[in-house]
């Protein structure tokens, strides 16, 4: 099982800009991209057939059709993403558009255009940390990807078994 | 918050190719002892074996979870081998509720409490900060700190779980392996701790399970042993293995004059809940350690946390409810199988398969010590240790060697069983960590493992008879 991350831009130099700032983390995660919701939408059918987990979205808001934040709000009832940590990566939103996405996707993050390499890789791994705690998954496959000391104190309630 | 919220799934996890052939050969030794006539063997023996079989292949396919075989075995024992089984046999069987009652065992207490006392140390941050108060006079030399954190967490390891000592080292160590150069250094810190919780574990009763299942084991057959008696047969071995180790391992990995920085900052929780557990854990392990002196048995002062921290609230029902259950049953379906074993006559039946009399005593201990490390280097040690506890001391009757020593060497083997990184949870997170190749597991684990397993089958016995702690 591998832990995903989805990219919802449509926009393709920022998807790119996106994959190469994560680069680092592309060996201990499914890195997947899409440029607008319906595409997105195969894609989390395909992460679950796989058995892999959709662990963090990072989503733009204004796209062609569906925007981002309706996306997120319909992705809070998903089953597919139980737990999903939802990230708005957007320049555009206005006001009423992130209330919603607060109070009705439950969004976790909000990341204003451009952003910075580090912070970014930092927040990845928070919210993709915040994911296995909250999910419930073994971190310890994936530790490479996590904030190590969070992680491991969940293992440590484990025991000897 | 309002927020709609999706479902947690229950995935039914795909079954291994092993957990498959666990499965199916499992039930095909269950029933085979069931079906087939065994000469010499009464029909409560025969049950006994048919689960004792069932217990061998599906705790070492892992074709279901260790905890549930534990429960199974319970169950089976209850439906087949006591007072309420389905159908009778010859003879008197025990009560069904002295096989449950394996799961309130004073062992399981002597746990309960010491779960508790661990848990706590790490709700208030006191096993991080000992861990840095410790080190400070290791700071600068990379082989020295490597000494001061092994002995650190060898003694956090005596009294929490080697699983947790290890996460906690590890998020202690991390920024330290950070400051190193990249490989065989870091490769030598990132060893060093699995190595040092796993030997650490031997060296109390609460240490690690395998203790508390020879503990029951041998308490049942009415050779109890108090927690510094258990301390002063292990201890020895434990401080011997551990300078072994460090000197293989900074001789091996880390070069002389290596720098290392320590900056560790202690911070102590002052707060009136943190006191007051500081006095009450303060309090059980002085108990623990003076049982000579007052009587009071280790299962019993094992409990006074458990009421002590309810009672003041220091901890609360949420604390109960993260007690390593799983843990706990795992000893007690171990415990419930010895004592089966014991009720049905299958381990006279046992001793006379083999004459094992007629080999030489130190090759048969070390048959038991290798067996023992081979055994839990693949598989789980607390079911090892449910597997060879109540087989060897069946073996051990007679044999011209206390009991008591049989059952501390299969607890004491168990944990030193440490060549992969599936052979303990310690080893798997120190492999999670990536600073640890899998063939470096492998040599430190053989070296290691089997520094110990010869000093303990060789050595031990007599030192114990010298000591006269036997």
């Amino acid at each position: 099982m591998k832990l995903a991350l989805l990219i919802l831009e449509d926009e393709r130099p920022v998807r790119e800009a996106l994959k190469r700032d994560l680069a680092a983390f592309a060996r201990h995660l499914r890195i997947e991209e899409a440029e607008d919701v319906p595409t997105a939408l195969e894609v989390i059918e395909e992460i679950d057939a796989a058995g892999d987990r959709l662990a963090l979205v990072l989503a733009d808001h204004r796209l062609p059709g569906t925007s981002g934040v309706d996306f997120l709000i319909d992705l809070a009832v998903d089953d597919r993403a139980f737990a999903t940590r939802k990230v708005l990566v957007t320049g555009q939103a206005d006001q009423d558009d992130t209330i919603r996405a607060i109070n009705e996707a439950g969004l976790d993050r909000y990341v204003a255009k451009p952003w910075t390499a580090d912070a970014l890789r930092e927040l990845v791994r928070d919210q993709l940390t915040e994911f296995v705690l909250a999910a419930g998954v073994d971190p310890l496959p994936h530790l490479a990807v996590l904030d190590a000391e969070r992680a491991l104190s969940i293992v440590g309630e484990r025991g000897d078994l | 918050m309002s927020t709609a919220t999706a479902r947690p799934r229950v995935n039914l996890p795909r079954l291994t190719l092993v957990q498959r052939l666990g499965l199916l050969l499992g039930l095909i030794a269950f029933l085979v002892p069931l079906l087939i006539e065994i000469p010499s063997l009464e029909p409560a023996g025969r049950r006994m074996l048919a689960i004792f079989l069932l217990a061998i292949l599906f705790w070492v396919s892992e074709a279901i979870p260790l905890y549930a075989t534990a429960v199974l075995v319970i169950l089976l024992e209850v439906l087949m081998l006591s007072d309420q089984a389905l159908v009778g046999v010859a003879g008197t069987l025990p009560p069904a509720a002295s096989y449950f009652a394996a799961l309130a065992n004073p062992v399981i207490i002597l746990f309960l409490g010491g779960f508790l006392i661990a848990d706590g140390a790490r709700k208030f941050g006191l096993d991080r900060s000992l861990a840095a108060v410790m080190l400070r006079p290791f700071a600068g030399n990379a082989r020295l700190s490597l000494l001061g954190l092994m002995m650190i967490t060898a003694l956090l390891s005596m009294f929490v779980s080697n699983t947790a000592t290890t996460a906690t080292m590890f998020a202690v160590v991390i920024p330290i392996l950070a400051a190193l150069p990249k490989g065989r250094a870091r490769t030598g810190v990132a060893l060093a701790i699995p190595v040092a919780a796993n030997v650490g574990g031997i060296g109390t009763p609460v240490g690690s399970p395998p203790n508390a299942i020879a503990l029951g084991a041998l308490e049942a057959s009415g050779q109890g042993i108090s927690f510094i008696g258990w301390m002063l047969l292990a201890v020895p071995l434990m401080v011997v293995v551990l300078l072994f180790a460090w000197w293989f391992l900074t001789r091996r990995y880390i070069a002389a004059e290596t720098p290392l920085a320590l900056e560790l900052s202690a911070d102590f929780d002052r707060s009136p809940a943190a006191v007051i557990f500081y006095l009450i854990a303060g309090a059980t392990i002085l108990l623990w350690l003076t049982e000579p002196f007052h009587g009071i048995a280790s299962s019993t002062v094992g409990f006074l946390p458990v009421v002590a921290l309810l009672a003041t609230q220091v901890m609360g029902a949420d604390d109960i409810k993260r007690l390593q259950w799983p843990v706990l049953w795992l000893v007690a379906g171990g415990i419930a199988l010895g004592a089966g074993i014991g009720a049905s006559g299958l381990d006279l039946w046992l001793i006379g398969l083999v004459a094992w009399e007629a080999l030489p005593l130190t090759l048969l201990l070390l048959l038991l010590v290798g067996v023992s490390v081979g055994l839990s280097t693949v598989i789980s040690h607390s079911a090892a240790a449910n597997l060879l506890v109540p087989l060897t001391l069946s073996l051990a009757i007679g044999l011209p060697i206390d009991p008591t020593a049989v059952g501390v060497m299969v607890a004491l083997a168990c944990a030193l069983g440490m060549a992969l990184p599936i052979s303990t949870p310690p080893n798997a997170i120190a492999y999670a960590t990536g600073e640890v190749p899998t063939s470096e597991m492998i040599v430190s684990g053989v070296v290691i493992g089997g520094f110990g397993a010869l000093l303990l089958a060789l050595v031990m016995p007599s030192l114990w008879t010298a000591l006269g702690l036997l």
